[in-house]
C-alpha cells in the first residue's frame, strides 16, 4: 500500500492546483516543495513597507459573473473563488513608443476599435475587420474546440484553417499596412515570449481576445493569495504539503513512478507522481535514464528553453499620480520593431527592449501603504547568457542591466526614480534560485507552434507520471491552473482505475 | 480533434521548422547537474567553512577569519550577512552575523562577534572557536547595502556597538576604489574602550577626504576628547551640516532605531533615504514599544505541534528560539522577520508580532507568521 494516492512535486500553480484538485475529490496528496512559501512564480515578498508581487502583472480568463470566462470556474472548483478577491479592471494597456505614440486601450471590443481608428483613420476599415474577424475566430475555435464539433471541416471552420497556424506577423501583415499600428495591437507577444514572426496566431489571437472579453483581473493581496488560498484547501481536506522539501528523484517500479526520494534521502511512495518541477528537470535529473524511451530526449531537441525575466521592484514614497503614472498596465518599447526588441531579449546588456511598468495600487489601493506606490518594471531575458556570468561579475552586471532599464523608464516615466524608497533587482538568476528551471526560465518552454496539441502529445512516457504547469504546454497563470486542474482529472482516472 | 491538420494553412511549413529545430536542438541530457551547479556557485544552501584566523578587536569581540577549505566563496554585497549553523548545549539554532571584511578582500569571510550579555551563541563562539574548527554557514543574503542606481553617492552610516559591522565591510570596499562615494560615519559606542575597528577607522579617516569618522561614546572614560552621548539630531546636523542629498544607513541595537529614526526625521530626512538593517530581533522582546505590558515574559504557555509533540513556550522567547530549544527543525536564516525561512501555520492561540517582521499580507490572512519574531500570549497550535 502506498504512502499517498499522488505526490505532487512543487507547489507552483499547476502543482497546487492538481493538489487541491485530487484532495476535493478525496485522494491523497503529498505536495513537496523546495521553496519555504507555496506559489512558485506566484509569490510575493516583503521590503521595508512594501510588498511586492513577483509574477502576476495581468490575469487573464476571469470574466465577470455574469459573462464568465474559463479561469472563473477553474478558480470556483478549486474553491478559490470565495477565499480570495478578484478586482475586475476595464484597462487594457498603454502602450508608449518614445517619438512615437502614446495610445490607452481598455477591455472593450468597441473602445479599441474607436481609438485605433481614431489615431490611424486611414485604416479604419482594416480595423474593423480585424476586430470582427478575431470574435468570429474565436467562436469558431469555441465550438470546434470546447464543443467539440465531430464534423471540423475547413467548410464550417474556415477562419480556423486560413488563420491558427499561420505567424502572428502574417496574419497583421494581410490586414494593416501601418507598422506601428501593428505594434499597438501585437504587445502583447511579451506575455507570451516569442514575437510575432514566430508566434503562433491561435495562441496570440486566443490572449488578446481572453483579455478583451473577459477583462483583466487584479487579486487582493497579489497572486500570493491564491496560492495560500490553495495551500489551505489542500491542508484543510486533510491532505499534506511540506516546505523546504525538494525531491531529488522519482521512483519508477515495473515501469510505473511509484513515489520519490527527498534530497534528505526520505523515499515516499505514491499511486502516481505529478510534477510542477520542469520538463527537463523532472526527465533529466530525477529520472533515471534507463526508464525513458530511447528516442525520447531526440524528440525533446525541437523544444527551446523559453525566455526568463528581468525585474525592478519599486516602492514609491509618492502616490501614482505624482510619479506620472496613470495607468495599471503600461507597455514602453524604446523600438516599434519587436523583432529586434525580441532579439535584445537574448543579451543580458538591455538597449530597445521592450518592457511593462505594472503599478498594482492603481486598482486596490490596500495593496501598497496610504500615499505609496508600487510598479515593477519588467523586460524579457533568456536565462542562457546569464548562466555564463562568473559569480564574482554578477552583482557589478545586475546593477548595471538595473541601470540601463531605469534609464529606459526615465525617458517615459522622469518622476518615478527620484522617489523609489524600496528596490528590488531580479534577474533570470533569481528566477533559476527560487524555481530550480532550467535557465531561470518563468514560461516554460518557447511557444512555438508545434508545443501546441496540434503537434506535441503531452503524454508523459510513463505510466502513472504527470507534468503540470508552464513546462507541459503554455506559460503563465490561467494555462497553469488549467493544467493542474486537467492533469488532476486525468491522475484520478490512474488512481481510481 | 478532427481538425484535418493537413488543410490548416501553414500547417506543413511549421513541421518542416519544427523538424529543423529538432536537428539543431539540445540534447538535454547534457544539462544533467547544470543548474545546480550553477546555482551553487552564487547561492549555495551551505557553505562549510574554516577558522582561519581569530583576530581580537576589543576586550569584548573577536574577528573570525572564515575560508572555504573545499570551494571558491560566493560573493556578496558590502552590508550583507551570512547565518552560522551552530549547536549549543545540544540544540541546534543558528545566528546571522553581517560579514565584516570588503569583498575585495576575496579568498575568506569575516565576521566580528561582540559578547552579548545573556546570549545563548555570542560568549560561545568567543570562548570555544579555534583556528581549524569547521563551521556551516548560510551563503551571504540581506538587503541592507548601498544600491547604486536609487542611493545618494553622498552617504551617512549610523552605527550602533556591534552594528559597525556591515559598515566596515562598505568602507573597506570603498576604499579600494579611486573614486567613490563620500562617507560620513558616525559610530556610538558604550565605552571608549570599547570601540570596535577603531583604529583601523582612524587610519582610513587620516588625510581621506571623502571619509570622515566620528566616534560617539556614551560613557566616555576620564581623558576622552570626543564626542559623547547619543547620535542625536543636534549631533548629526552639527557634524554634517546639510543632511540634502545624502542618504542615511542605519545598524545597531534595536533601541537605535527609534531613537536615530525620530532624530533624521525631525531633520527632515525623508524615509526613502533613510536604511536600516534589522539586525536581529530585540535580545529582551519586552522592551519592544508594543510589547503588551501586561504579559508576565516567564509565562509559559503550551504549544500544540499538529500531528507532533506538544511543548512548552515561554512568553519572553521567540516561538523559534522555543522549538529550537526542544529539539525541532525549523529553518532559518534571518532570525529578525525578514526572510520567511521560519514560517510556520498558526492554526490557534495569539502570538506578538513585532511589526518589524515582515509577514505577507496574506500570510497574515492565512495564519502564517515568522516564528523567529512571534512571541506567544495564550497556548497556541501551529502547524510546522
Ligand atoms: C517576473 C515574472 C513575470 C511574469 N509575468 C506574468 C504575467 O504577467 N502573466 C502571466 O500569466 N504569467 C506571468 N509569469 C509567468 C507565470 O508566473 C508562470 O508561467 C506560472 O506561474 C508558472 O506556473 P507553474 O505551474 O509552471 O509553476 P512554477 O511557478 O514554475 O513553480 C514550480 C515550483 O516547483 C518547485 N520545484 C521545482 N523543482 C522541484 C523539486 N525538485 N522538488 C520540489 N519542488 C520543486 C519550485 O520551487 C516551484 O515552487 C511571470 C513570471 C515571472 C517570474
Ligand atoms: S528566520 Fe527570517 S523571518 Fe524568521
Amino acid at each position: 500500500m502506498a504512502d499517498y494516492d499522488a505526490i505532487v512535486i512543487g507547489a507552483g500553480n499547476g502543482g497546487l492546483a492538481a493538489a487541491a484538485t485530487l484532495a476535493g475529490a478525496g485522494a491523497s496528496v503529498c505536495v513537496l516543495e523546495r521553496h519555504n512559501i507555496p506559489g512558485g512564480c506566484a509569490t510575493s515578498f516583503c521590503r521595508g513597507r512594501f510588498e511586492f508581487e513577483v509574477a502576476l502583472h495581468q490575469l487573464s480568463g476571469m470574466g465577470t459573473e455574469g459573462n464568465p470566462g474559463p479561469l472563473r470556474f477553474t478558480m470556483a472548483n478549486l474553491g478559490v473563488l470565495e477565499r480570495v478577491e478578484f478586482i475586475e479592471s476595464n484597462d487594457l494597456y498603454r502602450i508608449q513608443i518614445p517619438d512615437r505614440i502614446d495610445i490607452t486601450l481598455k477591455t472593450d471590443r468597441k473602445q479599441v476599435v474607436d481609438e485605433l481608428s481614431g489615431r490611424f483613420p486611414e485604416e479604419r476599415e482594416a480595423i474593423a475587420n480585424f476586430f470582427d474577424m478575431l470574435y468570429a475566430y474565436f467562436q469558431e475555435l469555441v465550438k470546434a474546440f470546447f464543443l467539440k464539433d465531430p464534423d471540423a471541416s475547413p467548410e464550417r471552420y474556415p477562419l480556423i484553417y486560413r488563420y491558427s497556424m499561420r505567424s502572428t506577423k502574417d496574419v497583421m501583415d494581410s490586414y494593416f499596412r501601418s507598422p506601428l499600428l501593428k505594434s499597438v495591437i501585437t504587445i502583447y507577444w511579451s506575455y507570451l515570449g516569442l514575437p510575432p514572426s514566430r508566434l503562433m496566431f491561435m495562441d496570440f489571437a486566443i490572449t488578446l481576445y481572453s483579455y478583451l472579453e473577459y477583462k483583466s483581473y487584479h487579486v487582493k493581496g497579489g497572486s500570493q493569495s491564491i496560492s495560500n488560498a490553495l495551500a489551505d484547501i489542500i491542508v484543510e481536506k486533510g491532505q499534506e504539503i511540506r516546505f523546504n522539501c525538494g525531491v531529488k528523484r522519482i521512483l519508477v517500479r515495473d515501469g510505473r513512478a511509484a513515489g520519490v526520494i527527498t534530497e534528505t534521502g526520505e523515499e515516499i511512495s505514491a499511486g502516481c507522481v505529478i510534477s510542477n518541477a520542469s520538463k527537463i528537470t523532472t526527465y533529466v535529473d530525477l529520472i533515471d535514464r534507463e526508464h525513458l524511451p530511447g528516442d525520447f530526449f531526440g524528440h525533446l531537441r525541437s523544444s527551446a528553453i523559453g525566455v526568463s525575466a528581468l525585474s525592478l521592484y519599486m516602492g514609491l514614497d509618492c502616490p501614482p499620480s505624482e510619479a506620472g503614472i496613470t495607468q495599471p498596465t503600461n507597455f514602453i518599447s524604446p523600438t516599434e520593431d519587436y523583432e529586434r526588441a525580441y532579439e535584445c531579449a537574448k543579451t543580458v546588456e538591455v538597449s530597445e527592449d521592450s518592457g511593462l511598468l505594472t503599478c498594482y495600487n492603481y486598482m486596490d489601493p490596500s495593496f501598497s501603504p496610504e500615499g505609496t506606490t508600487i510598479a515593477t518594471f519588467v523586460t524579457l531575458k533568456y536565462g542562457e547568457p546569464w548562466m555564463q556570468i562568473k559569480p564574482e561579475e554578477y552583482h557589478e552586471i545586475k546593477f548595471r542591466c538595473g541601470e540601463q532599464m531605469m534609464e529606459i523608464l526615465d525617458r517615459v516615466y522622469p518622476g518615478v526614480r527620484g522617489r523609489i524608497e524600496e528596490f528590488e533587482i531580479a534577474t533570470p538568476l533569481t528566477h533559476l534560485r527560487y524555481l530550480g528551471h532550467p535557465n531561470g526560465s518563468v514560461y516554460g518552454f518557447d511557444q512555438h507552434p508545434w508545443e501546441s496539441s496540434f503537434f506535441t502529445q503531452q503524454k508523459a512516457p510513463i505510466p502513472g507520471l504527470f507534468i503540470t504547469g508552464a513546462w507541459a504546454g503554455m506559460g503563465g497563470f490561467q494555462p497553469t491552473y488549467q493544467s493542474g486542474e486537467k492533469v488532476a482529472r486525468l491522475a484520478l482516472k490512474n488512481i481510481k482505475g | 480533434m478532427a481538425l484535418d491538420l493537413h488543410k490548416m494553412q501553414n500547417y506543413d511549413r511549421l513541421l518542416e521548422q519544427m523538424n529543423e529545430f529538432r536537428e539543431r536542438g539540445t540534447d538535454y541530457r547534457s544539462l544533467r547537474g547544470r543548474m545546480s551547479e550553477v546555482m551553487d556557485r552564487l547561492h549555495p544552501k551551505r557553505l562549510r567553512l574554516e577558522v582561519a584566523e581569530i583576530i581580537q578587536e576589543t576586550p569584548s569581540a573577536k574577528t573570525f577569519r572564515l575560508v572555504a577549505p573545499d570551494r571558491s566563496l560566493p560573493p556578496f554585497l558590502p552590508g550583507q550577512y551570512i547565518t552560522v549553523y551552530t549547536e549549543v548545549q545540544s540544540v541546534a539554532t543558528a545566528r546571522a552575523y553581517s560579514l565584516s571584511s570588503a569583498p575585495a578582500d576575496s579568498g575568506h569571510y569575516d565576521i566580528t562577534v561582540r559578547r552579548l550579555a545573556g546570549g545563548l551563541v555570542s560568549g560561545r563562539m568567543l570562548d570555544r572557536w579555534r583556528v581549524g574548527d569547521t563551521i556551516e554557514a548560510s551563503s551571504p543574503s540581506g538587503n541592507f547595502y548601498h544600491n547604486r542606481i536609487i542611493h545618494d553617492r553622498s552617504v551617512v552610516y549610523l552605527a550602533g556597538g556591534s552594528g559597525i559591522t556591515p559598515f566596515m565591510s562598505m568602507i573597506r570596499q570603498e576604499a579600494t576604489r579611486p573614486a567613490g562615494m563620500n562617507v560620513c560615519l558616525l559610530y556610538g559606542s558604550n565605552s571608549d574602550g570599547d570601540i570596535i575597528f577603531h583604529d583601523e577607522l582612524n587610519r582610513l579617516a587620516e588625510g581621506n577626504a571623502r571619509f570622515r569618522y566620528v566616534p560617539v561614546v556614551e560613557k566616555p572614560g576620564a581623558g576622552y576628547r570626543g564626542k559623547t552621548g547619543y547620535l542625536t539630531a543636534d549631533l548629526i546636523r552639527e557634524v554634517l551640516g546639510d543632511v540634502e542629498g545624502r542618504t542615511f544607513f542605519l545598524c545597531g541595537p534595536g533601541a537605535m532605531y527609534d531613537f536615530c529614526i525620530r532624530q533624521l526625521e525631525a531633520l527632515g530626512v525623508p524615509r526613502r533615504k533613510i536604511r536600516r538593517e534589522m539586525f536581529g530581533a530585540l535580545p529582551d522582546i519586552t522592551r519592544h514599544r508594543d510589547w503588551p505590558a501586561e504579559v508576565n515574559p516567564a509565562a509559559e504557555f503550551s504549544v500544540q505541534i499538529k500531528g507532533k509533540d506538544t511543548i512548552k513556550a515561554k512568553a519572553g522567547d521567540s516561538l523559534l528560539t522555543s522549538l529550537e530549544k526542544n529539539g525541532l527543525k525549523v529553518p532559518s536564516l534571518c532570525r529578525s522577520g525578514e526572510c520567511s525561512y521560519c514560517r510556520v501555520k498558526l492554526l490557534s492561540g495569539r502570538v506578538f508580532q513585532p511589526k518589524e517582521s515582515l509577514v505577507r499580507s496574506s500570510d497574515r490572512r492565512f495564519g502564517y507568521i515568522h516564528s523567529c519574531m512571534s512571541y506567544p500570549l495564550t497556548d497556541l497550535e501551529i502547524l510546522l
